[in-house]
């Protein structure tokens, strides 16, 4: 599947998933309280930095902030009316500045990392039951589903285009719901053939 | 909880993501409008699957997305967007499909395209929005009034989504009455 | 002690949602390979479901190489593989290594063995390169593949296919019964596929929950042919 992940290495891939997580929660706590506008330039500077010391591909990834634009636009347009366009500013450059140091760790941790690093927080699941190697399993599994779904939206479009000569649309919604089931029957009852999740559960 | 909960969990959150990827449906009510249909994914899950494994599918789309996949409409994801202002409408997700199947599993034996259309109203606009609005409104300093002004445009489109997601679980109803998760026994 | 090599079923009745799908069913399989054959509806699929526990008999017993179906439910899975119609709906993982890997953790192995034993099989079938691919990206032969090697990892006794051809070409389809032949394991092949039992021991035909026939492949599949053939004359 398609990911946000860099494959260049960058000296961030280098640093522990879990280091990156907890400069992220410590970074997103500190920013919050204060309302400065040099203070919050100077961290959208600082990530924009950030993003340059990581390569040309990782600064390419800025673009992402694009489709946002118009919250931001309305953010600030709403303070302005309100009297206070400079706080509509430093309100929109923390979020900025969080969104993109975010999407830093996300480009540069792989995905089976970030999975390792919550793992040990999944444990107590185990006290209601809930295996903790079950949400991995269902981590793999919607991944694993996601093309696959994909083709049966394809072909049940391509379907409807060959009778109806336009595309399906919304209408395709309900047989796309009653075939995914029939394919969650056949995928359950093939976990359960090997053994399932869930000892002791089987029928 | 058993295997076949599992994978149905799995199958849900697989589904919201494709709704989300697809290229936008043009929807004749709303005058051309072209929607993205990953909010109808919210509330079919919470309207097929019932209140807890909706709630569990949407959280696990959710998670997978914190771990790195750009499966949110038009191909967002990662952390990065669980700091933009629109977080409160994400984590609200899980709620508000817990409450559509809630509605559903609650009048389980009544005719199912206005419970269906009461679920996905209740679930996916006045669950959804105040907890959109509270995530808006602190995260942009804005007072809740001048959060929920700005949440207002989105409420005719997911009023349209709520419509269809009713008539799609009408239609599976009477297709395939056992894929209606939330009305099974 | 029962006979360790052997699948026996004893007077066994299924019932699925009010309707009998098998009918008091005794037969016991000691042969290497053996056809199940009849029409849609005829039981075999339930039968098959029997063995490894995935449906559970409502009277009689059901012995699996010296395991009682419902005393032993939790062990039938590693004894029996099971292979599907649609290695789509079969394969749970994105990545090939993976979802080798699942079957040996569910057989015990810690994931880091897993991982290393997974790797192991694919280069018992010259496919290493296979290991990162993903799933999605694999024809529909090399899923069915994929299948039987995450079977295979787990040692099973006997190998259950339900009608495993049918989204296979032709030579795809001869590959895998070449590679079938050669499996130690005992074999149980639902098909409609009839020649696909040439070489077997055994096929039994099931009939409305019933044995209609039990023998050699050429008599029974001649018929069942010929009661297809004059249903459909007639």
């Amino acid at each position: 599947m398609i990911s946000l992940y860099l494959a260049e290495r960058t000296w961030l891939h280098g640093v522990p998933a879990g280091w990156k997580l907890l400069a992220l929660a410590l970074i997103s706590l500190a920013v919050t309280p204060f309302d400065s506008l040099p203070l919050m330039a100077g961290l959208v500077a600082a990530t924009l930095a950030l993003y340059a010391s990581l390569g040309r591909a990782a600064f390419a990834q800025v673009a992402l902030l694009r489709p946002m634009w118009p919250l931001f636009a309305i953010l600030i347009a709403l303070h302005w009316w309100n009297g206070d366009i400079l706080l509509g500013l430093v309100v929109s450059l923390r979020i900025v500045a969080m969104i993109l140091i975010a999407n830093a760790v996300t480009m540069t941790t792989r995905m089976d990392a970030m999975m390792d690093v919550i793992e040990p927080a999944l444990r107590p699941l185990g006290w209601f039951g809930i295996p903790p190697r079950s949400v991995a399993l269902a981590v793999a599994m919607m991944i694993r589903f996601v093309p696959l779904l994909f083709a049966l939206w394809e072909a049940l479009n391509e379907s409807w285009r060959a009778r109806t000569g336009k595309r399906g649309g919304w209408r395709l919604l309900a047989p796309f719901c009653i075939q995914t089931l029939r394919l969650s029957h056949h995928t359950a009852e093939a976990l359960a053939a090997r053994g399932g999740v869930f000892r002791g559960e089987r029928r | 909880m058993k295997d076949r909960t599992l994978v149905q969990i799995a199958l849900y959150a697989a589904i919201i993501a494709v709704l989300g990827l697809l290229p936008r449906f043009d929807i004749p009510l709303a005058g051309g409008v072209p929607i993205t249909a990953q909010s109808m994914g919210i509330m079919l899950a919470g309207v097929m699957l019932g209140a807890w494994r909706g709630a569990l599918a949407v959280t696990l789309f959710l998670f997978v997305v914190a771990l790195g996949a750009p499966l949110l409409a038009g191909g967002r994801g990662g952390l990065g967007v669980f700091f933009g202002p629109s977080v409160g409408f994400l984590l609200g997700y899980p709620v508000a499909a817990f409450a559509a199947g809630l509605i559903m599993q609650r009048f389980r034996n009544q005719p199912v395209l206005p419970v269906a259309l009461i679920a996905a109203v209740i679930g996916g606009i006045v669950v959804l929005y105040p907890l959109g609005i509270i995530g808006m409104s602190t995260l942009g300093s804005l007072s809740p009034l001048d959060a929920a002004k700005a949440c207002l445009i989105f409420i005719p489109g997911d009023t349209i989504k709520a419509v269809l997601v009713a008539l799609v679980a009408q239609t599976v109803a009477r297709g395939y009455p056992e894929a209606l998760i939330s009305r099974g026994a | 002690m029962p006979n360790a090599s052997l699948i026996s079923l004893d007077r066994v009745t299924l019932r699925r949602g009010g309707r009998v799908v098998l009918d008091g069913i005794s037969l016991t399989f000691t042969e290497p390979r053996i056809g199940l054959i009849g029409n849609n509806g005829s039981g075999k699929s339930s039968l098959v479901r029997l063995l490894n526990g995935l449906l559970a008999a409502d009277e009689g017993r059901v012995v699996v190489h010296g395991l009682d179906a419902r005393e032993k439910a939790a062990e039938l899975p590693r004894k029996v593989g099971f292979i599907f119609q649609n290695p789509d709906h079969q394969i749970i993982f994105p990545t090939v290594v993976e979802e080798i890997a699942f079957s040996l953790e569910q057989a015990g192995r810690t994931r880091r063995e897993a991982a290393g034993e997974a790797k192991a099989a694919l280069a018992r079938f010259d496919r290493e390169s296979w290991a990162d691919r993903p799933v999605h990206a694999l024809s529909e032969g090399e899923k069915q593949l994929l299948c039987i090697i995450a079977v295979l990892v787990m040692e099973p006794a006997v190998i259950v296919l339900d009608e495993p051809f049918s989204s296979l070409d032709l030579p795809t389809r001869r590959r895998l019964e070449r590679l079938i032949a050669g499996l130690p394991q005992q074999v149980l092949m639902i098909a409609h596929e009839l020649d696909a039992f040439d070489l077997y021991d055994r096929v039994v035909w099931l009939h409305e929950g019933r044995v209609r026939m039990d023998g050699p492949p050429v008599e029974v599949v001649s018929a069942y042919r010929d009661m297809v053939e004059a249903e459909a004359g007639g």
